[in-house]
């Protein structure tokens, strides 16, 4: 006997179908979601509106809009700070990344997807394990290499480790096998060499995925912090990641500055959330590649 | 087939160079350095290459003085200069020693010095110093290792009482409340918790608390650091004290106040009372201009009159290429009329006897830090000590809640290991 | 034909060299550097290669794992609380991602969209950022306890109170375990939870990976037909047994990628330490790996703190292995066969 809770399923089955009413069971779940929002949002909103307020202020009143609206913060952030600097170091450190990133990551997956020389599969091992270790493990041994290469505290000891990475390789591999391998053939019929194909016939074919890498490849770059402690020390190589975890130990001397450290976390934000928003739907897609299993 | 070939050299050599430019303009000073740079026994390497400085800074007042300092110097020598205040004095100099490339020039502390000393990172340029019998033999004592002064006291500090005289006033308190004894300063931080403030608040640091340990005459060690004596009952008298004084509510430690030292709680008004030293008084003129305050000697325990000193000296690299210039740099830093001008400053007390004087008369206010440092204790600074003050002051924080003779005895274990090995 | 093959061959190793040169000079020979550094006496100055650096065998592993020093204590701090911060973020990221991804690939919620979005923004921001954040939040005057003081309980000073979370109005201890000591750490110290301090940081690390966890689960949901499920719901299984046992047991893959790099993640944590309370208070966010950094740059242990790295390896390692076979395919027990066959899916 067929059980009754069937016959009250009110969705109309199949995919793609949007309910038109409004029914309870919607209206719930915008409830429920947008009470989770409101969590996942909040810091952020009391991260801005406390940037503009005056110290005494944000302490007495963190949830509430400023009393006065002063822009105090952001203006000691950069003339008291190195923050000026500590934007161009990642400025620089992020475009090299992600060009080399982009470069030698679709280099290596092509060459792992399509191009058959032996060892290939050792390689691809080598790939994979070097993926399972854990990079805070590397802390210390890095720098070791970086010091006994003369690296130290140099912008190629920055960029340099930096960039390639295993993952990226994965995902430019998994893309490019992905494309009918007809094109390719068709070059070499027509007498392209290997570079050649690769870099005018299937690397403008691969553009989401390139997109992807140069997408996770900036925010990577940006947001990294072990690796530029560890690789420098000088205060004109420092990055935004390092200069704002410095300023929230209290480094700008009378300590608990709350609006100042607030501002930096929010400048620094910006360019990566920016990258977020306009790339949304890259990013958001960008698992279904990655996910092996 | 030679397309491909000169595209690919054209990247490589283009990436080459790239690389090439930016290791060039990226490390700090190239260290390819001219002039005679032997470094042989009892001679110094030297070049004209610029010096760096690195030092742990109290505060902007203190950063702004020194670079003043060494820009005039830099004027009158010849030779460049450049300061940089570190975020993390330890870690910057580890990474320099171990690259070989450390700064010139930059503050040692007293528990950093054996460290550095043993594994060859310091010159040892105390015998080079002019001004070598100025100095207090105290401060120097604290820097000689094997008998070999490595170091130039840049400056010293004591422990005092600061009191902020409007709460003071408001308390209906005068100059002769002024806590002289234990139970005095108990019943005047009493007093003055009211109106939202507590009487009394200090760091929760062996750096502080160790005052009251050396009032009770008691010590971390022995005097010449063989043996630990941190479970010894003077201590476990002397933290019973503050724990009593927490207890009452009368004192709060700063942590527990939202602030990072008892500098700013003192300064934001959270309390009345503060224990700190010298460099409070830069931070106060800079930070907090507008709180009117006294330094008065630290009560006296058990045993007496007690206080903690601290003290950096100036250490110069032995991977240096200039060691020269950086040693004239110190003999200036170090000067009379420069320590007095530090001083004036950021608070510190000279390192030398010659401005004693002076000093006390410029500043008859702080005079309470200097009549301390006759009862002054320096901080242990035998390798591996530093780890287990460290430990100490990480479990100071909540010395309300926890037994004191626990807490000791636990620090006296981890102390011993480390004198015996 | 060879030769075609032959410069294949070629474009293959020049392309991947790159690739090779870099991980293998930053990740692998790192790897092997550290493992004589940690083998080694070697005290920071100069080439750990150079002649004065000796061979000390198992010194530096000893000091940490035993040797009743605070090498020893620090070290069963650290594993302690980063232990206590894996048991409970994990398991949280995991049931939060799944539960948000459910919510948003249902059909039923409009503006799905935007909620994607609210919910995976965190997970793109600097870890730094968040610290500061979250210095601000946590504060003792700061919103989380302004807002929780709204329902009348007063917040605890997160970052400054040491106190295990299952300590929390607990007496003294009872001697059995107060005595006994594992890594320097007594049973009543290890049994104490994380402390409300590292609470903060398993909050925040619950708040920015369950966006990047959720978009797994989503793929995956995505990618299930929704044949199985309309059977089930025909055969009349209800909406709870109908996630259990349909939709959960195909989401296995997913749970084993968001599992294993939870546990890869967790175990690593540095940045939030580091930005935020560098092991404090009382040494209740100290971790192995920010013990290893402070071993090795600021008490100049360099042997010491390569050996808890690749302690901390390890650890990992075996974890992995570990959640791999307990979530491993098994074969169904006869007993389970029966009742399948006898027809009942309830």
């Amino acid at each position: 006997m067929p059980d009754l809770r069937a016959a009250t399923v009110t969705q109309a089955p199949g995919p793609g179908r949007r309910p038109r009413r409004l029914t309870p069971r919607s209206i719930a779940l915008l409830v429920v979601g947008i009470a989770i929002a409101v969590v996942y949002l909040l810091p952020f909103y009391v991260a801005i509106v406390n940037a503009f307020k005056t110290d005494q202020d944000a302490s007495l009143h963190p949830l509430a809009l400023p009393t006065t609206w002063t822009a105090a913060a952001f203006g000691s952030l950069f003339q008291n700070s190195d923050f000026g600097i500590w934007t161009m170091n990642s400025v620089i450190v992020a475009v090299f990344v992600t060009l080399g990133r982009i470069f030698f990551d679709s280099l290596a997956g092509y060459a792992l997807a399509r191009l058959r020389f032996r060892g290939r599969q050792t390689v691809f091992a080598a790939l994979v394990a070097v993926m399972a270790v854990p990079g805070v493990v590397l802390l210390i041994p890095k720098f070791l290499v970086i010091n006994q290469l003369g690296m130290y505290d140099s912008y190629s000891g920055m960029i340099v480790p930096l960039l390639v990475d295993a993952a990226g390789v994965f995902i430019m591999k998994n893309f490019f096998q992905s494309i009918p391998v007809s094109v390719e053939e068709q070059a070499k019929i027509d007498g392209a060499g290997t570079f050649r194909t690769f870099w005018s016939i299937v690397l403008p074919m691969a553009r989401p995925a390139v997109v992807t890498i140069t997408i996770l490849s900036f925010q990577a770059s940006w947001n990294e912090l072990p690796h530029f402690i560890v690789s420098s020390s000088s205060p004109g190589l420092t990055t935004l990641a390092k200069g704002v975890a410095s300023l929230a130990s209290g480094a700008l001397s009378a300590g608990n500055q709350y609006p100042v450290k607030l501002a930096a976390a929010f400048v620094m934000t910006i360019p990566v959330a920016v990258a977020f928003f306009v790339f949304q739907k890259r990013i958001m897609n960008s698992s279904d590649g990655a996910v092996k299993e | 087939m030679q397309r491909r070939t000169a595209r690919m050299l054209t990247a490589g050599a283009m990436a080459l160079t790239a690389a090439l430019t930016l290791s060039a303009c990226g490390s700090g000073f190239s260290g390819s350095g001219s002039g005679d740079a032997t470094g042989s026994a009892g001679k110094l390497t030297s070049s004209d290459e610029d010096l760096t400085v690195l030092i742990g800074s109290s505060g902007d007042a203190e950063t702004a003085a020194v670079k003043s300092a060494a820009a005039a110097w830099s004027k009158s020598s010849g030779t460049g200069v450049s300061v940089q205040p570190a975020n993390n004095l330890d870690q910057q100099l580890a990474q320099g020693f171990a690259s070989g490339k450390p700064a010139d020039v930059f503050y040692v502390s007293t528990s950093a010095l054996t460290g550095y000393a043993s594994n060859g990172s310091l010159l040892a340029y105390g015998d080079d110093l002019s001004n070598k019998g100025d100095f207090y033999p105290t401060l120097t004592k604290s820097f000689t290792v094997d008998d070999q002064l490595y170091c130039a006291p840049k400056d010293f500090s004591t422990l005092a009482l600061f009191i902020n005289t409007k709460d003071w006033k408001a308390a209906g308190l005068t100059d002769s409340d002024v806590p002289t004894t234990w139970d005095q300063l108990a019943s005047v931080a009493q007093k003055l918790t009211q109106d939202g403030r507590v009487g009394l608040t200090m760091s929760p640091q062996y750096e502080r608390l160790g005052a009251f340990m050396a009032q009770a005459g008691g010590a971390l060690t022995n005097a010449d650091q063989t043996k630990a004596t941190v479970d010894s009952a003077a201590n476990v008298t002397a933290l019973d004290y503050v724990k009593g004084l927490l207890q009452d509510g009368s004192t709060k430690f700063s942590s527990d106040l939202g602030e990072s030292w008892g500098g700013d709680a003192f300064g934001k008004d959270k309390a009345a009372m503060t224990v700190e030293g010298n460099w409070l008084t830069g931070a106060m003129s800079s930070s907090y201009p507008g709180v009117d305050y006294k330094v008065v000697q630290l009560p006296k325990g058990p045993k007496g009159a007690g206080t903690l000193q601290f003290t950096n000296c100036w250490g110069i690299a032995k991977d240096s290429p200039n060691q020269k210039a950086a040693l004239d740099f110190v003999e200036k830093m170090t000067s009379t009329t420069q320590q007095l001008s530090f001083a004036k400053a950021f608070g510190v007390m000279p390192s030398v006897e010659s401005a004693a004087s002076k000093w006390k008369q410029e500043y008859p206010q702080y005079a309470a830090f200097l009549d301390e440092a006759d009862s002054a204790h320096g901080v242990p600074n035998k390798a591996g000590t530093a780890d287990v003050i460290a430990d100490f002051d990480s479990k100071l924080g909540s010395l309300q809640s926890t037994d004191t003779k626990t807490l000791l005895e636990g620090v006296q274990k981890n102390m011993a290991a480390a004198l015996k090995g | 034909m060879s030769r075609k093959n032959r410069a294949e061959a070629v474009s293959g190793w020049l392309f991947t060299a790159p690739t090779i040169i870099v991980l293998g000079l930053f990740l692998a020979v790192p790897v092997l550097m550290a493992a004589w550094v940690s083998l080694s006496d070697w005290h920071g100055v100069g080439s750990p290669f150079s002649s004065d650096v000796s061979f000390v065998g198992g010194q530096n592993y000893a000091k940490i794992l035993g040797g009743g020093g605070l090498d020893e204590q620090n070290f069963g701090t650290a594993l302690r609380n980063n232990l206590w911060y894996v048991v409970f973020v994990v398991p949280l990221q995991t049931a939060v991602a799944l539960g948000l991804a459910l919510l948003v690939n249902g059909r039923a919620l409009r503006g799905r969209g935007f909620f994607r979005t609210a919910f995976y923004f965190p997970s793109v921001t600097s870890s730094v950022a968040i610290t500061v954040l979250w210095l601000f939040l946590f504060s003792s005057t700061g919103a989380v306890n302004k807002i929780i003081s709204w329902v009348g309980v007063n917040g605890p000073n997160w970052f400054n109170e040491p106190t295990g979370l299952f300590h929390l109005g607990a007496g003294n201890p009872p001697a059995v375990l107060a005595d006994h000591t594992l890594l320097g750490i007594s049973w009543w110290e290890w049994l104490a939870g994380p402390s409300v301090a590292m609470t903060a940081f398993i909050l925040l690390a619950v708040f920015t990976t369950s966006g990047t966890f959720m978009l797994l689960f989503l793929a995956a949901l995505q990618n299930l037909s929704p044949d199985i499920d309309e059977a089930a719901m025909i055969d009349g299984a209800g909406a709870w047994t109908r996630f259990w046992r349909i939709t959960l047991p195909q989401l296995r893959p997913t749970l084993f990628t968001v599992l294993t790099l939870g546990l890869i993640g967790t175990w690593q944590i540095f940045d939030q330490i580091y930005t935020g309370t560098k092991g404090a208070p009382a040494n209740t966010t100290l971790t192995p790996a920010y013990l290893s950094y402070t071993s090795a740059f600021q008490s100049q242990q360099w042997g010491v703190g390569a050996a808890i790295a690749f302690i901390l390896f390890g650890i990992i390692v075996v974890f992995t292995l570990l959640q791999r076979w307990a979530l491993r395919e098994r074969s169904v027990s006869r007993r389970r066969m029966r009742w399948i066959e006898k027809g009942s899916v309830r």
